[in-house]
C-alpha cells in the first residue's frame, strides 16, 4: 500500500467523466402512484477527481450511483459517461458498458462467498472480457499484493476481517483498468481504522491511476481527502425525497 | 475462469446439498438402470436357457407350468407320466427324438435331473451343446443295475465343491444310496448348469415309490419331430387324452414374455415417477439455491455479468449435478443389476448375467442431462430476471 494520499486538488478546467441532463428517478408504487427520488437539471462530475458525495439518508445517494452505473434507468433525462449515453444503451451493452468502464464498491462488500479473494477479483475480468484470460490470474494478483492481500489470495471471503474484504472489494473494483469508480459507503461497516486505511487505499490508488472516483460517505478522513464534497440536497432540485409526496 | 468453473465452484460451495441432490439422481438413474438391464436379463435368460425340442409332453396341468419346471427348473413339480408314453413316442415314426427326463429331489437346493444320455446328444438343430470340463458322462446303465453316477452342472460343482469322484447324498433316507460324481459340464447359460443329471436307472431304485412301480415314472418327454408339419397332430393327438399334454415350449415363452412385458410396463410408469420425483428434488434444491443467492446474483450483473451469463451459470450447475448423478447412478444401476442377477440366478431365476454398456447408457445419460436442465430452467430464469439495484439494497 501507498502512504496517506496527497492534498485536495485544484477542479478548475477539468473535463467532466460523466455529465447528466434533466435526470428524475422515480419509484413506481403501483395503482398508477410513484415515489419521486431524484430529480437533476444538470450535474458533471469531474474528471480524474475525487468526489465525495453526501446527504441524508434516504435523499437518492445510492440511487444516483445506480443510474451513473447503468444498474436502473432513468424515468427521465440523460446520463453520460464520458461520451457514452449510458441510460440510452440496450441492457446488453449497458452491462459490458459497466463491466469494462465502471468500477463499484458496495457498503457491505458484497463479495462471492463461494469464491477466493483471487477469483473475486478474477470473475470481475471474466464478466468483462476486456483483459486477455491469459492475465487474469497475473493483474489479479497483482492488483491484490498493492492493497496488501498478497498472503490473502486463496482466502474465502468469510475467512478475512472487513477491511480485508472490503479492500478485496476495491481490487475487485479497479479490475478492468475502469475510469469511473463509485464506492457507496465503503467505510460504513468498518471501525475507524480500518475505515482510514481503506480509505487510504483507495485513494492512492485512483489518484495514481487518475481514476474518477464518486464516494458516497460521512466519513470525516474522505471528507477531509475528497476533491470535492457535494452534498445532494444541492443538485437534487427535490426538497426532502425521503419523504416526498407520492404523486398520482 | 468460465462460467462452467464458476458453476462447479457454487456447487462446491453448498457441497453438502449437492452432494445430496447428485445422489438422488443417482439413486433415481440406478433404480433406471438396473430395472431395465435385469429385466432384459431375466428375459435374455429365458431365451438362452429354453430348449432345443419343439414339443414337451408331459402330465396334465397348465403348460406353464410343465414348461417352467421341466425347462427352467422353476415352479412346483407337475405329476408323473407313465415310462409307456415315451416307448409310444419313440415307435412314432413321426418323431426324431424323444428325451424322458423325471425331476427328483434335490442336494443342497440343486435339483435331480433323471434322464439318458441322449439329453446331452448334440444334433444338427440344437443351438445348445453341452461339453464336459471334467470326467465323462453317466453311463446309460440297465434298469435293474443303476450305477449311481452323477455329471454335476458348472454351478452345482462351483457351490457345492463337489469334484469328479466325490460321492454326496442328501437326508438320511438317501443315504443308501450316494451318488458318486463322474463329470462336471461347462456353463451352458441355462438351468442345466443348476441341476444334477443322473440315470433314470438311479432315480427310479433311490425314489421309494418309483422304486416298487412295475411301470415307471417320468415326468416329461422332450420331443423332436422329423417335420414340423407334423407337430400340431401331435400336439392335439395329446391334448384330446386325459393322461398327458404336449406343449410348444416357445408359445410358453411367448406368453411369460407377455407377463414380463407387463411387469415391464408396471415398472416403466413407476420408474417414469421416480425420474419425476428426481426431477422435482433437484428443481427445489436450484429453486432455493437461487433464493438464497439472489444478492450475489445482483452483485455479478452490477460486476457486468449478462443476463444470460447468469442464466448459464445456473443451468449448468444443475446439468453438471445431472452429470455427476447420472454417471454415479450408472455405475451403481450396473452394481445393483449385477447384485440383482446373482441374487436371482442364485435362487434358480433364469437371468443372463452380462450387463454391456450400450445405448441404454447413453440414453439414460442424455435424459438425466435433460431432465437436469429443464429442472434448472425455471431457477435459471429467476436468477435471468433478478433485478439488480433492488438485490443490492444495504442490509439492515
Amino acid at each position: 500500500m501507498r502512504g496517506a494520499p496527497p492534498a485536495r486538488r485544484p477542479m478548475i478546467d477539468v473535463p467532466p467523466a460523466v455529465t447528466l441532463r434533466g435526470v428524475k428517478k422515480a419509484f413506481p408504487l403501483g395503482n398508477g402512484r410513484a415515489l419521486d427520488v431524484l430529480d437533476i437539471e444538470h450535474w458533471a462530475l469531474p474528471a480524474g477527481r475525487c468526489t465525495v458525495l453526501t446527504g441524508p439518508s434516504g435523499s437518492g445517494k445510492t440511487t444516483l450511483l445506480n443510474l451513473i452505473a447503468g444498474v436502473s434507468l432513468p424515468t427521465a433525462g440523460t446520463i453520460a459517461v464520458h461520451d457514452t449515453n449510458v441510460s440510452a444503451l440496450p441492457e446488453p451493452q449497458r452491462d459490458r458498458f459497466r463491466a469494462r468502464h465502471v468500477g463499484y464498491v458496495f457498503q457491505t462488500f458484497n463479495l462471492l462467498s463461494a469464491f477466493t479473494a483471487l477469483e473475486n477479483v478474477m470473475l470481475s475480468m471474466m464478466f468483462a472480457g476486456a483483459i486477455p484470460k491469459a492475465e487474469h490470474r497475473r493483474r489479479a494478483t497483482e492488483i491484490l499484493a498493492r492493497l496488501g492481500l498478497a498472503a490473502r489470495l486463496s482466502h474465502k471471503p468469510q475467512q478475512l476481517s472487513r477491511g480485508e474484504q472490503q479492500r478485496i472489494a476495491i481490487a475487485r473494483a479497479l479490475a478492468n483498468h475502469p475510469s469511473l469508480i463509485l464506492a457507496d459507503e465503503p467505510c460504513a461497516s468498518l471501525d475507524a481504522g480500518t475505515a482510514r486505511g481503506v480509505l487510504d487505499a483507495l485513494l492512492s490508488i485512483c489518484r495514481g491511476d487518475g481514476t474518477t472516483l464518486l464516494v458516497v460517505s460521512h466519513e470525516p478522513a474522505m471528507l477531509t481527502a475528497g476533491d470535492q464534497i457535494v452534498d445532494i440536497t444541492a443538485i437534487n432540485r427535490l426538497e426532502d425525497p425521503a419523504r416526498s409526496v407520492e404523486r398520482v | 475462469m468460465t462460467i462452467l468453473t464458476v458453476a462447479l465452484k457454487y456447487l462446491r460451495g453448498r457441497f453438502v446439498a449437492s452432494a445430496l441432490t447428485s445422489l438422488s439422481v443417482a439413486l433415481g438413474v440406478s433404480l433406471v438402470i438396473a430395472s431395465v438391464l435385469l429385466s432384459r436379463g431375466i428375459k435374455q435368460g429365458f431365451i438362452e436357457g429354453t430348449t432345443d425340442y419343439s414339443l414337451l409332453v408331459g402330465a396334465k396341468g397348465t403348460p406353464t407350468q410343465l414348461v417352467l419346471n421341466v425347462v427352467f427348473r422353476m415352479d412346483v413339480p407337475t405329476p408323473n407320466i407313465s415310462y409307456r408314453i415315451y416307448r409310444g413316442l419313440q415307435d412314432d415314426p413321426r418323431i426324431e427324438v424323444a428325451v424322458p427326463v423325471a425331476m427328483g429331489d434335490a442336494y443342497q437346493g440343486y435339483r435331480y435331473v433323471a434322464t439318458t444320455g441322449e439329453y446331452f446328444a448334440a444334433f444338427p438343430w440344437r443351438r445348445k451343446t453341452f461339453a464336459i470340463s471334467d470326467g465323462r458322462f453317466f453311463r446309460d446303465d440297465p434298469a435293474e443295475q443303476p450305477s449311481y453316477e452323477a455329471v454335476l452342472g458348472a454351478d452345482v460343482a462351483r457351490r457345492t465343491g463337489l469334484r469328479v469322484g466325490g460321492r454326496f447324498h442328501e437326508g438320511e433316507e438317501a443315504a443308501e444310496y450316494p451318488l458318486t460324481v463322474v463329470g462336471i459340464l461347462r456353463s451352458t447359460g441355462s438351468a442345466d448348469d443348476r441341476a444334477i443329471f443322473i440315470s433314470l436307472a438311479s432315480y427310479w431304485e433311490m425314489n421309494e415309490v418309483s422304486r416298487k412301480m412295475q411301470v415307471k415314472p417320468l415326468t416329461a418327454v422332450l420331443v423332436r419331430s422329423k417335420r414340423m408339419s407334423d407337430l400340431p397332430s401331435l400336439h392335439r393327438g395329446f391334448n384330446v387324452t386325459a393322461e398327458a399334454q404336449a406343449v410348444f415350449p416357445s408359445a410358453v415363452l411367448l406368453s411369460i414374455f407377455n407377463i414380463l412385458s407387463l411387469v415391464s410396463d408396471v415398472l416403466a410408469i413407476m420408474l417414469v415417477v421416480v425420474g419425476l420425483v428426481v426431477g422435482l428434488y433437484l428443481f427445489v434444491s436450484m429453486y432455493s439455491a437461487t433464493l438464497e443467492r439472489k444478492r450475489e446474483i445482483a452483485t455479478m450483473r452490477a460486476l457486468g455479468a449478462r443476463r444470460t451469463t447468469i442464466l448459464g451459470i445456473v443451468l449448468l450447475e444443475s446439468c453438471a449435478l445431472a452429470v455427476i448423478g447420472s454417471a454415479l447412478g450408472i455405475a451403481g444401476g450396473h452394481g445393483l443389476a449385477y447384485l440383482g442377477a446373482s441374487v436371482l440366478a442364485g435362487r434358480g431365476g433364469p437371468v443372463a448375467n452380462r450387463f454391456a454398456v450400450d445405448a441404454l447408457e447413453l440414453v439414460v445419460f442424455i435424459g438425466a442431462v435433460a431432465l437436469g436442465a429443464l429442472a434448472g430452467l425455471l431457477p435459471a430464469v429467476l436468477a435471468y430476471r433478478t433485478e439488480v439495484a433492488e438485490n443490492l439494497a444495504p442490509l439492515s
